[in-house]
């Protein structure tokens, strides 16, 4: 693995105001994120895994503590600068795919690079590539709704793709899949770790996680367990091993 | 912001709206019947406003017309109770006196006319038997289609010459030439022979005018000219008018006074002298009217005016009913989008680019459905123009009106729906399902 850090967090702590009452969803988290590892985040229901993801992607600011994405302390970016982040640096999978439904393939592929001021005719390669990579060379002008579930999931990863990441975030990306399915975009994001990206997936499921170098449990928004693997053990998950 | 990002705004936007496509047009229905309204109306005022203004204008700007009117209680009953004669009236005296002391007067033409049946062959035609002087086709700016008008010589010698309008030379005359052929005039006493010399186009839009009503409230378009000398040596000054069983005689000198100025700007400071001159001949005795084309036109100027703020006003509020429309349809977008809205921002969309986004998307809107009511009030005012016979001019500031504020109301009213989606959480926004 590579040494470099793309993400550290310090005493990452978010706290939802609701007013009457103060919720504490993270509680002071710790760690690092390596260059080109593959990382899996579980825990039980309302641990924080998703407070903790909207975070690291930008989408959410946290209540206290640091967070250094590439060399940047982005925790206290303004709305416009976090925009920019987002679109350059992140490249986000979500649960229930959400492509843009009025938009085909390619430009559902296109939007990110639209937000970043690319001009789109110089990128048609580039996006129809990524469509090839995951296996929908030949639907680029299907509409979503034409689509299966996991054509639609294939869609959201080249998506988060097209503006070269510095990582890619998954939340629950095989939640809505069966299990075929579900194994099919593990073998792209396999592919795509084996590329050397770096990947950050929330999820419930073991097959996932199997997958992941490396393991973080959340409970009560704290880091539970923190599981490395080496490349070799990396089907056989040792429950005893602690960081 | 880049050329090609804008373009590939419009085109997303035009995606999005065709993604409901019967949605788009009903939000649009609003937008487009402003629009197509405010140009017709504008163009159906502007013709009417233009014929009329133009049928004043044939008057002359620089004239004063006036009329012998009957007054009310001028009756003097004659032989028994069935004839009646009145003696009112603009006389020869009056002409000349006009002439004489009211400065700026260029020149004066008497008119004297009487319904007369005129025949020719088979064919006749209840017709406005005109007497008057030689220069009447320059001073009612007439165009002498063919042959001559009455001369100097013919009004000295009370010659039998006469002119026809062109419509009645057609009528009297089908498929023939008229110049030099007899036509006769019937009187109570006698029929006259009068030898026709010309043919006259009274100036097209004078013919629109609501021709002075004679007594009997009739318009004819069917003159026939003869010389005032003629006129009054065959059928004197009195008009019989035979009405349900009985008899009354209108004795007038003249029907009517035109006054020409030298300038427009004499005719107004003038109008008092005229009165004084006629004035002083009459014991408060009110038989006469005038007519000043000049102040007709500038109130009809006024009136016109009035009418297009009015217009605009109209023009306003159904804009703003179509507007306050599309912002209703627009906020429900945001709403139905929200997700969309998420998906965009994560995907690094600021603030900015959503609110450009939907306020493209309503100005689309706007502006096709100002486009079309451009067009459609346009095609309309056409077919108005042209299938109707009912003159319409469409302006062009009432359509870069019509246009302007169908893309004023689409900033205007989708400023707040964009702000709106501009301003929802992206988590939250995310997670709308
Ligand atoms: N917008 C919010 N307002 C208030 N509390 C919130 C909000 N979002 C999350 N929480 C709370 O924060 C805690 C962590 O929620 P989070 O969604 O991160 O859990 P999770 O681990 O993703 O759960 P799941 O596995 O069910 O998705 C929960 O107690 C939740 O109730
Ligand atoms: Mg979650």
């Amino acid at each position: 693995m590579a040494d470099r850090n793309i993400i550290e967090i310090r005493n990452l702590t978010k706290i939802y105001d609701l007013g009457a009452i103060q919720v504490p969803a993270l509680k002071g988290l710790n760690f690092e994120i390596e260059e080109g590892s593959y990382t899996a985040i579980m825990g039980p229901s309302g641990s924080g895994k998703s407070t903790l993801l909207n975070i690291l992607g930008c989408l959410d600011r946290p209540t206290a503590g640091a967070y250094i994405l590439g060399n940047d302390d982005v925790a206290h970016m303004s709305d416009k600068e976090l925009s920019g982040v987002r679109g350059a640096r992140i490249g986000f999978i979500f649960q229930s795919y959400n492509l843009i439904q009025q938009l085909n393939v390619i430009e559902n592929i296109h939007v990110p690079l639209f937000y970043q001021g690319k001009d789109i005719s110089d990128y048609y390669d580039h996006c129809e590539k990524l469509a090839q990579k995951v296996g929908l060379g030949d639907r680029l002008d299907h509409r979503p709704m034409e689509l299966s579930g996991g054509q639609q999931q294939r869609v959201a990863v080249a998506r988060s793709l097209v503006n070269e990441p510095l990582m890619l975030l998954a939340d629950e990306p095989t939640g809505n899949l069966d299990s075929t399915t579900e194994q099919e975009i593990l073998d792209i994001l396999d592919e795509l770790h084996a590329e050397g990206r770096t990947l950050l997936v929330v999820t419930h499921d073991d097959a996932v996680a199997e997958r992941a170098s490396r393991v973080i449990h959340l409970k009560d928004g704290q880091v539970d367990k923190d599981i490395r693997k080496q490349d070799s053990d990396r089907k056989s998950e040792n429950q005893f091993q602690e960081a | 912001m880049p050329g090609f990002s804008i373009l590939r705004l419009i085109q997303v936007g035009f995606r999005s709206l065709r993604l409901h496509k019967l949605r788009s047009a009903l939000t649009m229905l609003g937008m487009i019947i402003g629009v197509w309204a405010v140009i017709l109306l504008v163009a159906i005022g502007e013709g009417a406003s233009r014929e009329a203004q133009e049928a004043i204008k044939a008057l002359g700007a620089q004239n004063v017309i006036i009329r012998s009117i009957k007054p009310i209680s001028d009756k003097v009953q004659l032989q028994g109770e069935m004839q009646w004669e009145s003696i009112y009236g603009l006389k020869n005296s009056d002409a000349v006196r006009i002439e004489k002391t009211v400065p700026g007067v260029k020149r004066v033409l008497p008119i004297l006319r009487h319904r007369k049946n005129v025949t020719h062959e088979q064919r006749d035609k209840d017709c406005q038997l005109i007497g008057t002087f030689p220069h009447y086709p320059q001073f009612t700016q007439s165009r002498l289609v063919a042959g001559q008008f009455l001369n100097e010589m013919e009004e000295a010698r009370k010659e039998n010459a006469c002119v026809l309008t062109m419509s009645l030379a057609g009528f009297l005359f089908p498929g023939k030439n008229p110049l030099g052929q007899e036509v006769i005039v019937r009187g109570r006493e006698s029929h006259q022979i009068f030898r026709v010399k010309g043919i006259l186009e009274e100036r097209a839009d004078s013919e629109k005018l609501p021709q002075q009503a004679d007594a009997t409230g009739h318009t004819i378009l069917a003159n026939v000219y003869i010389p005032l000398s003629t006129f009054k040596a065959l059928y004197g000054i009195k008009d019989i008018d035979l009405s349900v069983g009985s008899i009354s005689v209108n004795t007038v000198e003249l029907s009517e006074i035109r006054v020409e100025f030298g300038s427009v700007d004499e005719v107004v400071p003038a109008l008092p002298l005229i009165r004084e001159a006629l004035d002083k001949v009459r014991k408060d005795k009110v038989d006469y009217e005038i007519q000043v084309p000049i102040n007709e036109l500038n109130a009809l100027k006024a009136q016109k005016a009035r009418d297009t703020w009015l217009l605009m006003l109209i023009a306003c509020i159904s804009l703003l009913v179509g507007g306050i429309g599309i912002m209703n349809i627009m906020l429900a977008t945001v709403t139905e989008r929200t997700q969309e809205i998420g998906v965009r921002r994560a995907l690094g969309a600021t603030q900015i680019d959503i609110s450009v986004q939907f306020l493209v998307e309503t100005l689309i809107l706007c502006l096709i459905g100002g486009t079309i009511g451009v067009l459609g009030g346009c095609g309309n005012a056409a077919f108005f123009h042209y299938i109707l016979h009912h003159t319409t001019i469409v302006t062009e500031w009432s359509v870069i009106a019509a246009f302007g504020l169908s893309v004023g109301v689409g900033l205007t009213f989708g400023l707040y729906p964009a702000w709106s989606a501009a301003r929802l959480d992206p988590i939250e926004a995310l997670r709308h399902a």
